[in-house]
């Protein structure tokens, strides 16, 4: 008789079994948050990326995007695949160092949240302030002039980043930094697909936003970027930290199924202690 | 799922001469967002639809979805920011409406029901599993199209587990809210719902493995798709119009012709 033959490289069944669960919580998680500000439609990627690593993190968020216009016809979701399937990379090397798996102490995720507000800031009062010369390029305002005319929300921003960084962020300040990070990239990436084939708005609240920007002279795809720098990274943020909480509560036993989820690196403590016990 | 059973001939015809229909439609409408273009297209696929008998189906799902972009996209970039230079040819107390703000949002909303009707008459006429098949058949790795159609079936199942979550969430007295408020109960829900997936993964993972599905070898599919030499040549003949529109774009914007 002859038995069958299992290939002993690729795709293992563990990746098979979790990478449609996955996919299936970005869809019920990103159709919950309908109504909020926020996308939260990969935080089941993340989760892939962080445990498997960024080439299923990768495959995950572009198949996301692909069901989500099967099941629901949605004229978004398909055309912004190649975003998903950035975000699942970014969590897969994340991942692949071990972030989702270490904890930053609280100050360092205080700086991380006063350093983002200070620069979110800086990015939206140099965008406002800008300038036009007679060839309508844009002049943007020196950082002394918008230092010496704004001190108070400089300083507000800055407290205002530190205290959510230390009270909200508290542990997960490495993964923090990632998840606000992947935001800007993400807007950066989305821009101009928004701004060109869906004349930048989505018929959501982001187009306020977009609206505010579209005001101060900016073109669509400028302001369609703008509106992602502000709204994205608090986005993407929510959800590498809550995959990075759930990590943290799980039992190793759980954790050790998987390639990134640490069987090796800690055998001495007790397989069924969470991670965050030590 | 948005498939509509039927036997007509959009129904009948191979998934993938369908899909190289809709690649063909999307490509010419993006790089051509021409007005006679884009309302030739329209009338087509709305034909199509009524002939394949889906075309209720077929405008309420569009309307739904696109409508409020669109109306996002007329009051935006229509009447409050028109493209820098435009003249407006009637003032109403604010509102200045100018030729080219209307032209402009009226060629993207055009542009956009143009694609969403050729995607959601594939959508309509084929079945998410015939779709699948007909890719594996190609060439996509049966491992994609498995976890494609996985994840099509368990999404009602894991939006029916957000809500039985919430529901025990909220008889321990959690608060779910509207809006922003609603992202207070998220760590509640999202706690449970990807430990218990995690705890779903061993489970299937082996009958993944108890089916074999990792070796090695042909594999027979339940799924019988009816093909032509006609359709055959019909899906090259796209896919090559596909190609040429890009080229002549490209070789266009370069200033060659």
């Amino acid at each position: 008789m002859e038995t069958t033959r299992v290939r002993p490289r690729g795709i293992s069944s563990i990746t098979l079994a979790l990478i449609p669960l996955a996919m299936a919580i970005n869809i019920a998680v990103g159709q919950f948050a309908t109504g909020t500000p926020i996308y939260l439609d990969s935080i089941g990627t993340v989760l892939v990326g962080a445990l498997l690593g960024p080439w299923a993190g990768l495959l995950t968020g572009v198949l996301s995007n692909v069901v989500w216009t099967v099941l629901f016809g949605s004229p978004y979701a398909i055309w912004f695949a190649y975003v998903a399937g950035a975000i699942g990379l970014i969590a897969g090397f994340a991942g692949r160092a071990g972030l989702f798996r270490r904890e930053s102490p609280r100050w360092l995720s205080a700086f991380v949240g006063a350093a983002f507000m200070f620069a979110l800031t800086l990015f939206v009062l140099m965008f406002i302030g800008r300038t036009f010369d007679e060839n309508s390029n844009a002049v943007f305002p020196t950082m002394g002039a918008l230092f010496n005319e704004n001190v108070i929300i400089f300083v507000l921003a800055l407290l205002a980043g530190g205290v959510a960084g230390y009270a909200v962020l508290r542990r997960a300040g490495y993964i923090g930094l990632i998840g606000l990070l992947t935001g800007v990239l993400a807007a950066v990436l989305s821009a101009p697909m928004a701004a060109y084939q869906f004349g930048g708005v989505t018929g959501a609240g982001t187009d306020l936003l977009v609206a505010a920007f579209r005001a101060s002279g900016a073109s669509i795809v400028q302001s369609v970027f703008a509106q992602g720098v502000v709204s994205d990274p608090f986005d993407k943020l929510t959800s590498f930290m809550l995959v990075w909480l759930v990590i943290q509560s799980l039992p190793r036993r759980l954790l050790s199924r998987f390639p990134y989820g640490g069987a090796n690196d800690s055998a001495e403590a007790a397989l069924g202690e969470p991670l965050s016990s030590r | 799922m948005l498939y509509l059973p039927g036997d007509g001939v959009l129904h009948r015809l191979h998934p993938l001469t369908k899909l190289a229909g809709a690649l063909l439609v999307a490509v010419a409408v993006t790089l051509y967002p021409r007005p006679p273009l884009l309302l030739g297209v329209m009338a087509l696929l709305l034909t199509m639809a009524l002939a394949a008998g889906i075309a209720r189906r077929l405008l309420v799902i569009a309307l739904g979805l696109l409508l409020p972009l669109i109306i996002s996209l007329f009051v935006i970039q229509g009447v409050l920011f028109p493209p820098p230079g435009a003249v407006p040819f009637a003032t109403f107390g604010p509102i200045r409406l100018t030729y080219e703000g209307l032209f402009f949002a009226a060629l993207i909303a055009g542009r956009l029901i143009a694609i969403a009707l050729a995607i959601l008459l594939v959508l309509l006429s084929t079945h998410p599993a015939d779709l699948v098949a007909a890719l594996t058949g190609a060439g996509l790795p049966h491992s994609v199209g498995y976890v494609v159609l996985v994840a099509l079936q368990i999404a009602p199942d894991m939006a029916a587990r957000v809500g039985a979550i919430l529901d025990a969430q909220q008889s321990r007295g959690l608060a779910v809210g509207r809006g922003i408020a609603r992202l207070r109960a998220l760590p509640a829900l999202v706690g449970p719902l990807l430990v218990g997936a995690l705890g779903d993964v061993e489970e299937r993972a082996m009958a993944i493995e108890a089916r074999a599905f990792l070796a090695s070898g042909p594999k027979t599919s339940l799924r019988v798709l009816h093909d032509s030499a006609v359709q055959r040549g019909l899906r090259w003949l796209m896919l090559a119009l596909v190609l040429a529109l890009i080229v002549l774009r490209v070789a266009g914007m370069r200033g060659v012709l």
